[in-house]
């Protein structure tokens, strides 16, 4: 049994809990976080990585609109490494309503939010690919976030302040004594052993996770899960953002990332969290939903499709901000306080939210925390930069050692912990040779990744490598990645398991859109590893 | 001008071609891209032949298996390097040095001189892609434990300033260099080295015989098709054993280059970078097809027509999200109920998607079983009913079906 003792514990590995990893820790206080998995493996990755305007909800909700607009500002000033400022539209087709428009454009207005009118010609210039039946185009400040990136600067920015992180560490109990909590009990799911850690108290961000944490300590808490599908074509289809400008709904959503475009989403109520599979009927709505704007949408190659689960508070409804036990902050998002409504004190869970307020949720959550323990301090995550400056000596040692493109990813990726990486391709340059060529991605930056102690499969080396997430999906980098898992096989699965297991995880989100090129890459990748290299069931 | 036409530069297609030459016919083929023999291993697999033969409408079980014989030893004619036994399986190396089978594989990659080894030297070009030595020794070491096994490392000059440029290199540029003067040189110092270390341990007491349990393991060198680099190997009394590479091949490559070559000694005409459009057919016979070559369409017309043009990888079958597609002919496809299955590396529903044929090879509708096309044979992947990668046949049932559509004209 292994014993941690911190003033405050926090569950959950998402941007919201790193949020308030960090905020407390910059704070002094001691803190100290549990993730079942991965960081960012739940939610936090799993959506379209738009970082809002606000524009979104400008007809209907103007204070989340107002939130956003906030939060979208703050951000792109802390966080520019994490974040691609390309701007969004919105677009006016012709069937839309012309009044949805008006009321629109007033809201964004009441938030803050700067809209621009694009003339007709200049878009199509600028998008080709919309087709002809858009009436009208806006401009609004939307921007591209990487959740992986920005859950993991976050995490490493609050071990900097004192905080630590566990992934792979499964919360099974939140323990309270005589009505107040005293930490929580777990299990470490890579070895095996039991831990306990003490904390004053205990902040439950599990997100669509959160009812099963509650349920732990006794308490019921009423998250509804709610599946996101979502698509990623092998190309950047648009240079914005693309929204279509009604009352948001399903598929109308396109987000370019670094060499691809992500769209979405769709919207189904589900039991679990773990139903997070995407399914074919799914993928297919989506095409035509988008196909109102891209008209031959369904010729481009869509190279997997994934779902999220986003966690709503309370039956999905609106919150009028009149909660009698808890206190509601925000109709987007709820902080429970279960001192106030089961008598548990010390326990308090945050639920509902979006991406882009996860800064403000966790300034709430940390300013309750704070108040508790009887300290008077105050957030500075929206003025303080999320990553240290990067010196431009390393940016020119990445552009010396490595081709323009590569260096520039990977120092966007890496920023000042690329002096290792760059250090290893000097002493041996065939260190610097590609080992994923969809992403870009160099074999000694891998190697660093496979040797950290947060990887422990080819899966965790992914989310923080981008390898395998490009066109081939793993086809030629997941054989390319062996040796490097080979020399550190203390900590990996055998080689043939590891392989099936991270091939058998992408084939997860590439079965629904089984077609076209994707399809013949998949045929490629079978015949490697179930032909030439004769693994799998026979 | 033409008797034949084929579609398809792979195994089936070059086969039926070379097959079709000898017969005397006129033969053109065309083929739009790379064949699609570089992503193989280069080593021919037959399967379990018995058994899948039972398999209903697989393609072994349109014919005879001493059809299948025969095939075999029509390739083995055709190129002389390639070894096998009817009905015997030979094991050779994977490109991470696990074991493999095949019934029809290049003499140097046959592995049976390893089981008898004491010593094994894997030999590791610097900085060779897709290529790993440690991984290579961690699984010849399950499946040879008497053997000791030592990774002799060499630097090529040649390559050295590729390596501190971090440019990688990759198995057609290992196997060229092999085949120059100074690649036949460097080969031969290796050799030699190797050798004179051998004779060093077997000086200090080993006795005599302990020497020829020495096996050397080369990464692409594809000897048996480059008679220079053969002739080096066979200077020397050292056994040596190849191993099979990461796509893109070098076996499967010196393959195409040996049946291309062939193809064309024997007359015929190849088309590269030439795509079949599309097929003029009336009454239940084909009497044209387009061909699309340099911004071009062209008519062509021959008696009669193979389809050679791969299934779904190979770009013969066109899935869409709405529609599956055979892209020549437009022939009716079996296409499976269900499309996949949820582990990935099993045998996939959508893996038996193709055209069904009867006994001759013409396309069958597959709601009433009538022939489509009376001058047309279908060979290869684009076929239904069976999978290459989970039952192990690609190599048969390419070779078999070339080798009888030529035999059927």
């Amino acid at each position: 049994m292994i014993k941690y003792v911190a003033q405050v514990v926090i569950i959950g590995g998402g941007a919201t809990g790193v949020g308030i990893l960090r905020d407390l820790s910059m704070r002094g206080i001691s803190a100290m976080l549990f993730e079942q998995g991965d960081l960012a493996q739940g939610t936090s990755s799993r959506f379209h990585g738009l970082l809002h305007s606000g524009a979104r909800y400008a007809a209907k909700d103007p204070i989340s609109a107002a939130e956003c607009a906030a939060e979208n500002a703050i951000l792109k000033q802390v966080a520019p490494m994490c974040i691609r400022d390309i701007g969004g539209w919105f677009i006016q087709g012709a069937d839309d309503d012309p009044e949805y428009v008006k009321t629109w454009l007033e809201g964004c207005r009441q938030a803050g939010i700067t809209v621009k009118e694009i003339p007709l010609a200049q878009a199509w210039a600028q998008e080709p690919l919309l087709g002809d039946k858009v009436v009208k185009v806006f401009e609004v400040p939307d921007a591209a976030v990487d959740g992986f990136k920005l859950v993991w600067a976050n995490a490493k920015a609050a071990v900097r302040y004192g905080g630590s992180y566990k992934t792979y560490h499964r919360v099974e109990q939140v323990c309270q004594e005589n009505d107040r909590v005293t930490g929580v009990t777990g299990l470490n799911l890579i070895t095996n052993e039991k831990f306990t850690a003490r904390s004053q108290i205990v902040v439950n961000a599990a997100g669509a996770w959160a009812g099963q944490i509650a349920a732990t300590a006794g308490v019921s808490l009423d998250v509804i899960c709610d599946k996101g599908t979502l698509l990623a074509f092998n190309q950047r289809l648009f240079k914005k953002i693309i929204n279509r400008l009604r009352s948001p709904g399903d598929g109308d959503i396109f987000v370019p990332h670094e060499t691809i475009t992500i769209f979405g989403t769709t919207a189904k109520l589900v039991e679990s969290p773990q139903e997070n599979q995407p399914t074919v009927d799914e993928v297919k709505n989506l095409l035509d939903l988008g196909a109102e704007l891209v008209p031959d949408l369904a010729e481009y190659r869509v190279i997997r499709a994934f779902a999220g689960v986003r966690p709503l508070y309370g039956s999905g409804k609106e919150h009028n901000g009149e909660g009698e036990e808890g206190r509601e902050v925000s109709r987007n998002f709820a902080l429970v306080y279960h001192e106030a409504k089961e008598g548990i004190k010390g326990f308090v869970s945050i639920v509902g939210g979006k991406f882009t307020t996860y800064r403000l949720m966790a300034e709430k959550v940390s300013d309750w925390v704070v108040a508790k323990l009887g300290i008077s301090t105050t957030s500075r995550t929206a003025k303080e930069s999320l990553c240290p400056p990067v010196s431009q000596a390393l940016y020119d040692k990445a552009l010396a050692l490595l081709p323009c493109g590569v260096a520039t990813k990977m120092m966007e990726r890496l920023g000042d912990e690329a002096g290792p990486v760059l250090e290893q391709i000097e002493q041996d340059p065939s260190k610097g040779r590609l080992l994923c060529e969809c992403e870009m991605v160099s074999l000694a930056e891998i190697q660093k990744t496979v040797m950290d102690e947060d990887a422990h499969n080819l899966a965790d080396v992914r989310r923080k490598t981008r390898l395998g997430m490009g066109t081939c999906q793993g086809a030629f980098c997941t054989y390319r990645a062996l040796p490097l898992m080979q020399a550190e096989k203390v900590k990996y699965d055998l080689l043939q398991q590891e392989l099936e297991g991270f091939l058998n995880q992408r084939w997860k989100g590439i079965r629904p859109v089984l077609w076209g090129d994707q399809l013949r890459e998949t045929e490629l990748t079978r015949g490697i590893y179930a032909g030439l290299l004769n693994l799998g069931g026979n | 001008m033409w008797d034949v036409i084929i579609v398809g530069a792979g195994l089936a297609g070059l086969v039926s071609g070379i097959r079709a030459l000898k017969r005397g016919k006129r033969v053109l083929l065309i083929t739009e891209g790379i064949s699609s023999l570089v992503y193989a291993s280069g080593a021919l697999d037959f399967g379990d032949i018995a058994a899948l033969q039972k398999q209903v409408k697989h393609p072994y079980s349109i014919f005879s298996e001493e059809v299948i014989h025969q095939a075999f030893d029509y390739l083995k004619e055709l190129c002389p390097s390639y070894q096998g036994v009817w009905g015997q399986e030979q094991a050779m190396l994977t490109s991470v040095g696990t074991l493999t089978m095949a019934g029809l594989l290049p003499s140097r990659l046959q592995a049976w001189p390893l089981s008898g080894a004491r010593r094994i030297i894997l030999v590791a070009p610097a900085g060779l892609k897709d290529f790993f030595p440690e991984i290579i020794k961690v699984n010849l070491e399950k499946s040879y434990p008497l053997a000791l096994i030592d990774i002799k490392t060499v630097r090529i000059e040649r390559f050295e300033p590729w390596i501190s440029a971090g440019k990688s290199i990759d198995v057609g540029n290992m196997t060229r260099f092999w085949q120059t003067d100074e690649g036949l040189k460097t080969l031969h110092k290796i050799l030699s080295e190797i050798k004179s270390n051998r004779v060093l341990s077997a000086g200090s007491g080993t006795c005599g015989t302990a020497v020829d349990k020495t096996v050397v393991i080369f990464p692409s060198l594809t000897a048996e098709l480059a008679g220079s680099v053969e002739k080096i190997l066979a200077q020397t009394t050292l056994s040596v054993v190849e191993m099979t590479s990461f796509p893109p091949t070098a076996h499967g490559q010196a393959l195409y280059e040996t049946l291309k070559s062939h193809f064309r000694c024997s007359g015929g005409e190849i088309w590269l970078g030439s795509r079949a459009v599309r097929a003029e057919c009336f009454k239940g016979v084909c009497r044209r097809i387009i061909v699309g070559s340099k911004g071009k369409e062209c008519g062509l017309e021959a008696e009669s027509f193979i389809l050679a043009s791969g299934g779904i990888f190979g770009g013969g079958i066109r899935v869409t999200p709405h529609t599956v597609r055979e892209t020549v002919f437009g022939l009716p496809l079996f296409i499976p109920q269900n499309w996949t299955q949820a582990e990935f590396l099993v045998k996939q529903p959508y893996a038996q998607t193709g055209v069904e044929v009867d006994e001759e090879l013409r396309p069958l509708d597959p709601l009433n079983g009538r022939v489509m096309l009376e001058n047309l044979k279908v060979v290869g992947r684009t076929l239904a009913h069976w999978d290459p990668w989970t039952e192990h046949c690609g190599g048969g049932v390419s070779l078999t079906t070339g080798y009888l559509a030529a035999g059927l004209l």
